[in-house]
């Protein structure tokens, strides 16, 4: 069981242009229902006076409808197989412009490994300039894949230090606290012995994702188990854009541990 | 030295290097991460902190702040205290398309950001000029105004009555523990008529 190189870029190309296509779906609808964000104040925060007059121009609501139109579709072009490197540059420019549009990030978390995914798509076509194309796409996708295992690993080594994670009364607290929550009085996460248990078995199952690249089966295993946190992650808390920004990384994991 | 060289060679060509690397690289994150960390903070840093991700997701029970609103009407009678926090209910579709919810979260960010400003604030400098006050008070505004997240109302349980002022308070929880504290109370402020 392997994932070659070829393979592996379609699957990136396709999981991160679908991720994109999601995400810029979401942007047009919010940008039409939120009444709390404004440039007009936002704009302040930014320190250069002539980045701030070209962001004024940027945002003005037509155009910057436009570029999620544009995003979305080449998001579709990326999908499709037929984005190069003018598509990269493109789309991590208006990732730029849609972070400073949001105060640097709209959705926390997925908008940095979306850029991370961006990031390795740009690095594959740049340094494919300079050399082959495999040993460019080879970099990139051990650029994503380093980040993507460095978050499980930060994420699961940051709650095994701490008492209430070990304990598991975290789980139960976040929970309740989750956009679709609170927790039934009933639920079985309230159980303190289940709650520990779960909490034990992320923390383990984080902690250990490294360990995802000594096999590539080892990496399909810890790769299917995130696939499950993720979609439990969106259950709970409503983070829909973590579940395709993470699940695209999958196939850079799965290409390093079969090197 | 030479066979130290040939040695290294090996190394390199056998990818032993990039398994030694990646080694060396996550012990170096298990060590930093017990180490305290500075905060470095900057306008720009801020802005652009997606280049600099912490992956510290859910990592402890700290201080939550949390949003609350009351509205005063016309006959200068204050209504209780509401908290302003998203709670929707969940579709499977959502795994698709989730703006609501997003901007819901998004939302709740800008009360975490103000509650940041609030006690990081330098000893003359005027909350009211945060960018994050100026948006908390436009969601307050809207939340007292009977705004939705789609059919979920920001407040869920309105007084009724056609408010002519508001004012915003931004209370600290000990998520699981009971009591909180208050950390920035706005000035009463006019609604548009």
């Amino acid at each position: 069981m392997s994932l070659d190189l070829p393979l592996a870029i379609r699957a990136f190309e396709v999981l991160l242009g679908w991720s994109l296509l999601l995400q810029s779906a979401e942007y047009l609808r919010v940008q039409r229902f939120d009444r709390v964000g404004d440039w007009r104040i936002q704009r302040a925060e930014v320190p250069s006076a002539w980045v701030r007059h070209w962001l004024d121009f940027t945002y003005k609501p037509t155009l910057y409808s436009s570029l999620l139109w544009l995003r979305g579709a080449l998001a579709l072009a990326l999908m499709l197989g037929h984005a190069g490197l003018g598509s990269a540059v493109v789309l991590f420019v208006m990732a730029l412009l849609i972070l400073l549009r949001w105060r640097g990030a709209f959705n926390g978390g997925s908008d940095f490994m979306t850029l991370v995914g961006l990031t390795g798509l740009l690095l594959a076509h740049v340094l494919g300039l300079f050399t082959d194309s495999a040993k460019a796409w080879h970099i990139a996708l051990w650029y994503v894949t380093v980040h993507s295992l460095s978050s499980y690993f930060v994420s699961g080594w940051v709650k095994l230090m701490r008492p209430e994670w070990r304990s598991g009364h975290a789980l139960t607290v976040f929970l309740d606290n989750g956009v679709y929550g609170p927790l039934s009085a009933h639920s079985i996460y309230r159980w303190p012995r289940v709650a520990k248990l779960c909490s034990w078995s992320f923390i383990l199952w984080e902690g250990l994702f490294p360990l995802a690249l000594l096999d590539v089966r080892l990496a399909a295993l810890f790769c299917a188990i995130a696939t499950v946190f993720h979609f439990l992650v969106f259950w709970f808390f409503g983070l829909n854009r973590f579940f395709w920004a993470w699940l695209s990384t999958f196939p850079a994991i799965l290409y390093c541990a079969s090197v | 030295m030479k066979s130290w060289f040939r040695r290294v060679n090996t190394i390199i060509r056998t990818m032993e290097l990039t398994a030694l690397l990646i080694l060396a690289y996550f012990a170096w994150l298990a060590v930093a991460l017990r180490k305290r960390q500075r905060t470095v903070q900057g306008p720009w840093l801020f802005l652009l902190r997606a280049f600099f991700p912490n992956w510290q997701f859910f990592h402890g029970l700290g201080p939550a702040p949390r949003l609350w609103v009351r509205a005063q009407d016309r006959q200068s009678q204050w209504s209780n205290w509401h908290p302003v926090y998203p709670r929707l209910p969940r579709r499977a579709w959502h795994l698709l398309h989730n703006p609501t919810v997003n901007l819901a979260l998004s939302h709740q960010n800008l009360v975490e950001h103000l509650a940041t400003d609030a006690h990081d604030l330098a000893e003359n400098a005027d909350i009211r000029d945060c960018v994050s006050y100026q948006l908390v008070t436009r969601l307050a505004r809207d939340a007292v105004e009977g705004a939705c997240w789609a059919d979920t109302p920001l407040v869920h349980q309105p007084d009724g009555t056609r408010p002519v002022a508001f004012q915003f308070e931004v209370r600290l929880l000990r998520l699981g523990q009971p009591g909180e504290a208050q950390l920035l109370l706005s000035p009463v402020m006019a609604l548009r008529p």
